[in-house]
């Protein structure tokens, strides 16, 4: 099989930068999914929608908007009214759900190509994403496995907290070297390691 | 100035755009009618006060709001999904209360 | 040892010196100085000179409204103009310079304005500006050469040429309580919401917390102020709860409670660390805000108030208990109020001699009277200041008897021998962002002041509660009660039942006289840093201005860097006495954002410089690689031309197409706009939205589509795929993907929220590379497996699917260039990986990279419109694309689009043009009739693309020109004045190159 490639490969450069003397406080990465699925429930079917995932996934998916749930393989939450990101490290998502998820209770598209996965992680996580984006990141706010919409100038994000100090970044895939680059930089006064 | 979206809870004016007067109403398709047609197209409201607003949440859920705001006050007295359905149980309510 | 520096006392570190210059020369002072305080405390009284006059001022005040004692900063290249030396913490190396001098500060030329003072009155600029009316210099641009020398007599410091290298950032912040101001009341109120739990963030401009607790000299909670600040400052700083921000201007109020602050971050430091910005622009959005943001002293104005050694009297006592400066030794006050009287205590037991302090009012408390009696001063009760002494500094005053009802000078002049005059005229709040919130100041005659309104009148939107000096209240006591009060209430609690701290503080009664001016012979200042003068209040009002709105504009009063802080209210009290009216009366203006001067760096933040959103192809690097010369096309980068050395643009692109057309050229298309639009209503949701029948679209098979506006003019256009029954994949232009797609969304949400399609942008997700020309399907035929590509599997606008090199892809056969031409779409991640089989493949072949030029080119030889045609104004009739608007159902636009306006046969419509005397022609040249090159008229259209055609050997542009198809064969001219070419051409038919589509069809 032919390797995708990254739009990340000639700007990822692995090793701590910025100001790292006293130790790094933000750890980025490329997590590199082999799939990235919407789905997207018609008005009415979103209960199905909602056990369909769990049947391909294996995972539930908590009440209200922009719920969702990870078990570091898997992940899923709503980002919309409806539509639901679903991420998982192997290929081949989106057709696990083209029998699950019926043209009468929505529909699937693959985005596994056209979104970058960008993990950023460590006590300053949350700092460094409020340079970018103009909502809450703080914990209670923004619970862990949660999934938020929002937009940095022209740049679309969907943002998923995995982790008390980590956050998963999907951002259109023609951005990410730019979206890289201005995390880095945003980086540099905490000092960050890119792995 | 913030907007509360019925489903990413309030979020700053620069994540959303302005898509018209809400009080707009677009004749049936195959209407003839010129004048209901320019109406349509053309007419805008202009009130001192409340006004029926359509909002993007363009850079988040990307749903359309029909939004009451106050042209005097930037007062927003109601938002609400402009389809209607999809009555997801706000987020942001819930956390209103903690 | 420093000539004003008290041996001991003050808030500095006097182990650490800190080296620094100014004007060049060098000096030093102690961590925990400001620049204003180093240099005072080196007998420096000179700071600058004033804006219209000339005159030497000093320093006025000790804080954020300083108007006199501006400078700029250096550093390296870059200059920064226009800091109050107050608000500029010391560090070794800073390098700062005085302004408006020339040649130097001690010896100013433009000083002599001072003798010319009439001429520089009140609306001088609007005068002198109109230039003569009448006369022999009517009408000449003599009056704007002289403006150039006037204006730059007057001014500011200079802007630097040298770009600014410093970093700027932008931070989002959310907390329920905003406190601004770190005085008693906002450390309360941090407090006390930050025990309730909330989130809370305190703001305070200065670097350190405490605001008047640092140098009021009193006790809280039996230790001194500055010890209680700091330990308040520490306490909060353990809270996980509390962002403390020190250096932090608030200085916008916006709806939402969305409050704008700058940090200045590392201003103060010598060597910043990596990566730290300097300044970061806080956009801070507050469930509740707490205003404790306090207020200015006012000066009062007499002749010669501006005088170096003038200064306002909080700011003598913060100079010698904060910083261990003596701004002199031999020291008056003069007074309309009691709070000039706790600082010629202060100053008293720092060290200096108060020689008397003048007060207008005749009656004056026995507790003022001891505290007089303890500064050792002598008390001149209903005296008045009539004029000050000296040149760069201070050496006397005079006073006179004063009658403060009548405003009345009787009796001698006598002389006093001081070498600084500390002023206080009372107190205004700082009500500045609450006035941004929409709340109306009111007037209150007690205080003389306005005070912001109770809480019940708050805009709606914007949540505030005050505290503090802020609401009037001025003793420390009030301050640290309200302060607690208003913190629990911003986090929604109830009163807390625990003891206050104690507070000893000297007496005072918080009521000034109602004294502004003394009016006597001589210069009196109302705004310092505007040279604005009471008597240019009174000219105005001579002239007809009775609007405080006008008097501002007219006089320039309050109009300064520093916004009239300190200035508007006395200016607002002269101008009421001649207009014979109260003070509330006359109204105040509004105060807008920002508070006080903000960079524009910060502003910028992280779109300065390189660090802007770039949108790539899955093969821009491939694109670098192979010599392409990059085009910003909106956000996305796009090949222009693959040069060869020594090519000219025309000469790479001519190759580029020619060989297209000879051979086969591939192009990246990956930018096209893709919208997946999918569900069982999709055909019947694209029947509506494209002028043309989609539902009739077969299952493999792709249409060119046109969408109009509500309004019946074209939109976009683009073909669609029909991937399956309810799957389709539409197309639009580069420019327009955004548009078309909140277009389809508006549709779907608004109008017709019953159809079940749903629209989302696959841009990204493919990779597209469109190779055309003659060897296009024998270079497909060598590398495509899993599919045959000869014409019964692919005829036009027919899909297949196979693989690329291992690769799976969806083949299109459509052209946008004119030639047998196939889109080949790939996951973008394999995108650079099919590109470079595509480029292997048609090596045998003569296969050619080329860029947008070539394929502009191209494109217009065939006559398709893009979005230069498709402007906005023009319909699908204009454009000769009325064959795709269908009859047998609506869509959007259909209604509008046969208005009469729309359908006038004088409309501009699409044709082409040859140029005849084989020049290149230019974009946006107009079409003329009749040639006139003295004096262009009567177009009959314009040129919207053109290129030299290689297919032709000509240079022919698309326009569009009125009558349009009629004029096809005759003749014409390029009219274009801006750019000297005129020329005959020839107008034609749009369709350039193989017009009946013989090489596009095989």
């Amino acid at each position: 099989m032919v390797e995708r490639q990254s739009p990340l490969e000639p700007v990822l450069q692995a090793g701590s930068h910025g100001n790292f003397e006293h130790g790094v406080d933000i750890i980025l990465s490329e997590t590199q999914p082999g799939s990235i699925v919407q789905l997207a429930a018609w008005p009415g079917e979103e209960r199905r929608l909602i056990s369909g995932i769990r049947t391909v996934t294996g995972l539930a998916l908590p009440d209200g908007a922009g719920g969702g749930s990870t078990d570091g393989v898997k992940s899923v939450f709503g980002f919309a009214p409806g539509k639901f990101t679903v991420v998982d490290e192997a290929e081949g998502l989106a057709s696990a759900f083209a029998g699950v998820v019926t043209p009468a209770i929505g529909t699937v598209t693959d985005l596994s190509h056209g979104r970058t996965a960008i993990r950023i992680a460590g006590p300053k996580a949350e700092w460094v994403l409020a340079k970018f984006f103009a909502i809450d990141f703080a914990l209670p706010a923004f619970p862990v496995g949660a999934g938020r919409s929002t937009v940095h100038h022209d740049v679309f994000a969907q943002i998923q907290r995995t982790g008390a100090d980590q956050f998963d970044i999907y951002v259109f895939r023609s951005f990410a070297r730019s979206f890289w680059k201005a995390l880095c930089h945003a980086s540099e006064e905490v000092g960050y390691e890119v792995q | 100035m913030l907007i509360t979206c019925p489903y990413c809870g309030p979020r700053d004016v620069i994540e959303f755009t302005y898509q018209g007067d809400g009080n707009r109403e677009r004749p049936q398709p195959a209407s003839q009618n010129l004048d209901a047609w320019n109406a349509y197209v053309y007419d805008r409201l202009n009130p001192a006060g409340d006004h029926n607003e359509i909002w993007q949440h363009s850079g988040g859920c990307r749903a359309h709001l029909r939004v009451v705001r106050n042209t005097l006050t930037h007062e927003i007295s109601s938002t609400a999904f402009a389809r209607g359905g999809h009555k997801s149980t706000a987020r942001h309510k819930a956390e209103g209360k903690s | 040892m420093s000539p004003r520096r008290t041996d001991a006392g003050g808030r500095i570190d006097r182990l650490r010196t800190i080296r620094f210059t100014f004007d060049g020369a060098s000096y030093t002072g102690h961590a925990g100085d400001t620049l204003a305080s180093a240099l005072l405390a080196n007998g420096v009284t000179l700071f600058g000179r004033s804006f219209k006059y000339h005159r030497p001022r000093g320093v006025l005040t000790s804080g954020v409204e300083e108007p006199n004692a501006l400078v700029t900063v250096l550093r390296g290249e870059v200059r920064e103009p226009n800091i109050a030396a107050t608000m500029i913490e010391i560090h070794d190396g800073l390098t700062a310079v005085s302004q408006n001098r020339f040649p130097s500060l001690a010896w100013d030329v433009s000083a002599i304005n001072q003798l010319g003072g009439k001429l520089l009155s009140a609306g001088f600029y609007y005068k002198t500006f109109m230039g003569p009316v009448f006369g022999p210099l009517k009408g000449t641009r003599f009056w704007m050469f002289c403006e150039h020398f006037i204006r730059r007599a007057a001014g500011l410091g200079r802007a630097g040429t040298a770009p600014d290298t410093a970093r700027y950032e932008r931070m989002n912040a959310f907390c329920d309580v905003l406190v601004v101001g770190s005085g008693p009341a906002g450390l309360m109120a941090a407090k006390a919401a930050a025990d309730q739990g909330a989130r809370v963030i305190l703001a305070e401009l200065e670097p350190h917390f405490g605001g008047s607790a640092n140098w009021s000299g009193e006790v809280i909670d039996d230790m001194p102020g500055a010890d209680w600040a700091a330990r308040a400052a520490g306490q909060l700083e353990g809270h996980d709860n509390v962002r403390l921000l020190p250096r932090t201007t608030v200085w916008g109020y916006y709806d939402g409670n969305t409050l704008a602050a700058l940090e200045r971050v590392t201003d103060h430091k010598e060597n910043p660390g990596k990566g730290e910005p300097r300044h970061r622009y806080w956009a801070i959005r507050a469930k509740t805000v707490v205003l404790a943001t306090g207020s200015f002293e006012r000066p009062l104005v007499f002749p010669g108030n501006d005088r170096p050694g003038v200064m306002l009297a909080y700011a003598g006592e913060r100079y010698a208990n904060e910083y261990g400066v003596l701004p002199g030794d031999r020291i008056a006050l003069f007074t309309n109020n009691d709070s000039a009287y706790r600082a010629a205590l202060a100053l008293k037991k720092a060290g200096a001699a108060i020689v008397a302090i003048i007060d207008v009012r005749p009656e004056l408390s026995s507790e003022m009277r001891k505290l007089a009696g303890e500064a050792e001063a002598e008390i001149l009760s209903g005296h008045a200041v009539v004029a000050t002494e000296g040149g760069k500094a201070l050496s006397g005053l005079k006073v006179q008897r004063f009658d403060m009802v009548s405003g009345a000078l009787t009796g001698d002049a006598r002389s006093i021998h001081a070498d600084c005059l500390l002023m206080s005229g009372g107190w205004s709040p700082t009500i500045h962002l609450a006035s941004q919130a929409g709340a109306r100041a009111e007037w209150n005659a007690a205080r003389q002041a306005f005070l912001p309104p109770r809480p019940t009148q708050r805009w709606p939107t914007q949540q505030w509660i005050g505290a503090g000096a802020f609401t009037g209240s001025f003793s420390t006591a009030e301050a640290i009660a309200e302060g607690r009060a208003a913190g629990l209430s911003a986090a929604g609690a109830a009163g807390a039942l625990s003891a206050l701290p104690s507070v000893e503080a000297a007496p005072g009664d918080p009521d000034p006289a109602p004294v502004f001016e003394i009016r006597a012979k001589g210069k009196s200042f109302v705004d310092f840093q505007h040279d604005v003068t009471a008597e240019d209040v009174r000219l105005a009002h001579r002239e007809g201005f009775v609007s405080v709105e006008h008097l501002k504009r007219y006089t320039t009063l309050g109009m300064a860097t520093d916004q009239g802080k300190i200035s508007n209210i006395p200016g607002l009290a002269i101008m009421a006495e001649a207009l014979g009216k109260p003070i509330p009366e006359v109204g105040t203006t509004r105060f807008r954002p920002p508070f006080s001067a903000v960079s524009i760096g910060s502003l910028a933040a992280e779109r300065f410089g390189d660090i802007k959103p770039e949108r790539l192809t899955p093969m821009h690097d491939w694109h670098i690689a192979n010599g392409a010369t990059m085009y910003s096309a909106g956000l996305w980068y796009r090949p222009m031309i693959y040069g060869h050395a020594g090519e000219t643009i025309e000469q790479a692109y001519v190759r580029e197409a020619k060989a297209t057309r000879e051979s086969a050229g591939i192009v990246d298309v990956s930018t096209l706009g893709k919208i997946a639009v999918q569900g069982p209503d999709a055909a019947e949701f694209l029947d509506r939205v494209y002028t043309n029948m989609f539902s009739t679209l077969a299952v493999g098979k792709a249409r060119y589509g046109l969408m109009l506006r509500e309004d019946g003019l074209a939109f976009d256009d683009g073909t669609t795929w029909r991937l399956g029954e309810q799957d389709f994949l539409m197309t639009t232009t580069t420019a327009n993907a955004g548009k078309v797609m909140q277009h389809l969304e508006y549709f779907l949400d608004v109008i017709w929220p019953e159809l079940k399609v749903h629209v989302t942008s696959v841009t990204d997700e493919w990779a597209g590379a469109a190779i055309g020309g003659p060897k296009a399907r024998p270079i497909l035929a060598a590398c495509v497996t899993g599919t045959a590509v000869d014409n019964a599997a692919l005829p036009f606008m027919g899909i297949v699917r196979g693989k690329i090199s291992g690769v799976p892809v969806m083949i299109c056969r459509l052209s946008f260039s004119g030639e047998m031409a196939f889109e080949v779409y790939c996951g973008a991640g394999y995108g650079t990986h099919v590109w470079e089989a595509l480029i292997e493949a048609g090596k045998p072949f003569g296969l050619v990279a080329y860029g947008l030029e070539a394929l502009g080119t191209m494109r217009i030889e065939k006559g398709h419109v893009t979005g230069a045609e498709i402007d906005g104004r023009t319909t699908a009739r204009d454009l000769h694309l009325d064959w795709m608007l269908s009859k047998k159902k609506p869509f959007i636009g259909s209604a509008m689009m046969d208005r009469e306006g729309l359908i006038a046969p004088d409309r501009l419509e699409l044709v082409g043009l040859i140029a005849l005397d084989n020049r290149p022609l230019n974009g946006g040249a107009h079409v003329v009739e009749v040639l006139d090159e003295a004096n262009p008229h009567d177009s009959i259209g314009h040129i919207t693309a053109c290129c030299y055609s290689p297919a032709l050997g000509k240079h022919i542009a698309l326009a569009l020109v009125k009558g349009g198809k009629a004029r096809h064969g005759s003749r014409a001219f390029v009219s274009d004045p801006l750019r000297n070419r005129f020329g005959p051409i020839e107008i034609v038919s749009n369709h350039f190159y193989d017009p009946d589509g013989s090489r596009m069809h095989g």
